[in-house]
């Protein structure tokens, strides 16, 4: 039994870890339709900032957090600026910009084992407790991920609902060339939904900081479950993608009950195999 | 051979001039010229594949022409980005999916008036084109595309003209709508036409139907301008198909 409340509790903040990460790839590959892989590498670099800034520097962790997220927020921009929007100006074909962004996100990864090494880092300077639920446990750092993954999900819906711009996002996801019909400036949103998406990253990567700590090959897990959270959840749909994150988190995170670790990824796949054999269009299917 | 027929005159809002446009290297559109005047309703006649998409795509700003100018109200907006146009005055109703659909349709109505800022404003031209389509009130809060094509497409018209508009280019409103529906669009658009005294720019396929609204006529044949005048020769069927 408390194997079985362990796993749940896992799979619990497993799934606001991949909310976070779902929320700011959707957003990303929603709205613009750029297939982000180095979304992985820029949620990394993010988390190695904050790192930085906090075990280097020896900024107050807070302020590091506040600065790494606009640092990734930069870096997200910079990624589009940089390398997707030439293609879209020369109108590539997509595959064009999915090999592009393959290229960026093999770039990204081995700098930052040149740059950072490969050993783990941690940070030391926060404390957090550990919380106990019969013989299962959980820290104070779990429970920031799942009040962030809720702050982070109601304030982009929010924003998504209610203001200017978040409607005009969401017209871009439905029919971008229908925004650009009626005025909206693609161009202008694409950046503020690359830095919106890759800000959200940063949270994540600063909690997994805490948490796990930070390895080169982090950004791999990160993109490889956005990805399948955002397909199963249905594209386009942020409800959809935070559904489908913590829908996988409980399959991983259960399935280990009588499955071995190292399967954890094959259960990934295998949810999103049957997912879209069963239903195509994901979780939410838009009108 | 082009066959100019005497055009009433009232102060053109849209001049082309020697428009040519196309996708890579595939021309599709010939020096084409068209003059929209102001309060008219010119209907842009061709077969599939003739260009007619391609030019209004052009003069809205949605592609760019490799040659000839675009004036709107005498000035050159040729090349110049589709979000200027809007706010100048020009709108664009495209073929097909003119809507948000996973959006209601007020937020639709909303966001056809995204280059408006002053909400009273946007307020006053949604209750007014409300007036005019008032199937939009009743369905204000129901997903847009959930409704049926002929709502559709009075909902795209809707959104057109919530910028105030004082020309408005329509590709091809009655596409894949039943009979009863297309003459209800066309209806819709003699109204706006009527009420609002706004030029229309409409291409069309649908001769039967577009005819009795326009009060002139442009065709394309293979890119290039073969008739520009009155629609009432072109009632004539045998006429017509000696253009087509």
């Amino acid at each position: 039994m408390d194997l079985l409340i362990q796993l749940t509790l896992n799979g619990l903040f497993n799934g606001a870890h991949f909310a976070l990460l779902a929320m700011g790839f959707a957003l990303i590959f929603g709205t613009t339709g750029v297939v982000h892989f180095a979304y992985g590498p820029v949620y990394a670099v993010g988390a190695y900032a904050i790192w930085a800034l906090a075990a280097l520097v020896g900024l107050p962790f807070w302020l590091a957090v506040l600065l790494g997220i606009a640092f990734t927020a930069a870096l997200g921009v910079g990624c589009y600026l940089f390398i997707y929007r030439p293609f879209e100006i020369s109108g590539s074909p997509p595959f064009v910009v999915l090999v592009a962004s393959l290229g960026l996100f093999i770039v990204m990864k081995n700098l930052i084992g040149i740059v950072f090494g490969t050993g783990v880092k941690t940070v030391d300077s926060v404390a957090y407790d550990v919380h106990f639920v019969g013989n299962a446990f959980f820290t104070t750092v779990q429970l920031g991920q799942v009040a962030a993954a809720l702050l982070v999900g109601c304030g982009i819906a929010l924003f998504l609902r209610a203001s200017r711009y978040g409607k005009a996002i969401r017209a871009m996801a439905d029919n971008r060339e229908m925004a650009t019909v009626i005025g909206i400036d693609t161009t202008r949103l694409s950046i503020l939904v690359f830095a919106l998406g890759s800000a959200v990253s940063a949270v994540a990567g600063a909690l997994v900081l805490l948490r796990d700590g930070l390895n080169p090959n982090m950004g791999f897990g990160a993109v490889f479950v956005a990805f399948v959270a955002v397909i199963v959840g249905g594209v386009g749909s942020l409800r959809g993608a935070v559904i489908a994150a913590f829908l996988l988190a409980f399959v991983q995170s259960l399935g280990m009950w009588q499955i071995p670790t190292e399967w954890q990824n094959t259960i990934v796949f295998v949810v999103l195999f049957g997912f879209l054999l069963a239903r195509p269009s994901g979780i939410v299917r838009r009108a | 051979m082009t066959e100019i027929h005497t055009m009433p005159i009232a102060e053109p809002v849209l001049e082309v001039r020697g428009l040519s446009a196309g996708y890579g290297k595939r021309a599709v559109v010939h020096e084409v010229d068209l003059t929209v005047r102001a309060g008219e309703i010119r209907v842009l006649l061709g077969h599939n594949g003739a260009g007619k998409t391609t030019l209004v795509r052009s003069v809205f700003g949605l592609l760019r022409p490799s040659a000839g100018t675009v004036r709107y109200r005498g000035e050159d907006i040729t090349r110049r980005r589709c979000a200027d146009n809007v706010k100048a005055g020009i709108a664009l109703v495209p073929q097909g999916h003119g809507i948000f659909r996973s959006l209601t349709v007020r937020e639709n109505l909303e966001l056809g008036a995204y280059t408006a800022h002053d909400p009273a404003e946007i307020r006053a031209n949604r209750d007014a084109v409300m007036d005019l389509f008032p199937i939009l009130r009743e369905r204000a809060g129901q997903i847009a595309g959930t409704m049926s094509g002929g709502q559709q497409q009075m909902l795209a018209m809707g959104m057109a003209l919530m910028h105030r508009p004082d020309v408005m280019i329509l590709d091809e409103p009655s596409i894949g709508l039943a009979p009863n529906l297309v003459q209800r669009v066309m209806e819709a658009i003699a109204e706006v036409n009527r009420a609002l005294r706004m030029a229309v720019l409409m291409v069309e396929q649908n001769v039967v139907h577009a005819l009795p609204i326009a009060q002139s006529v442009t065709v394309l044949r293979t890119g290039r301008k073969i008739y520009e005048g009155p629609p009432e020769p072109l009632g004539d069927r045998q006429y017509l198909m000696t253009l087509f």
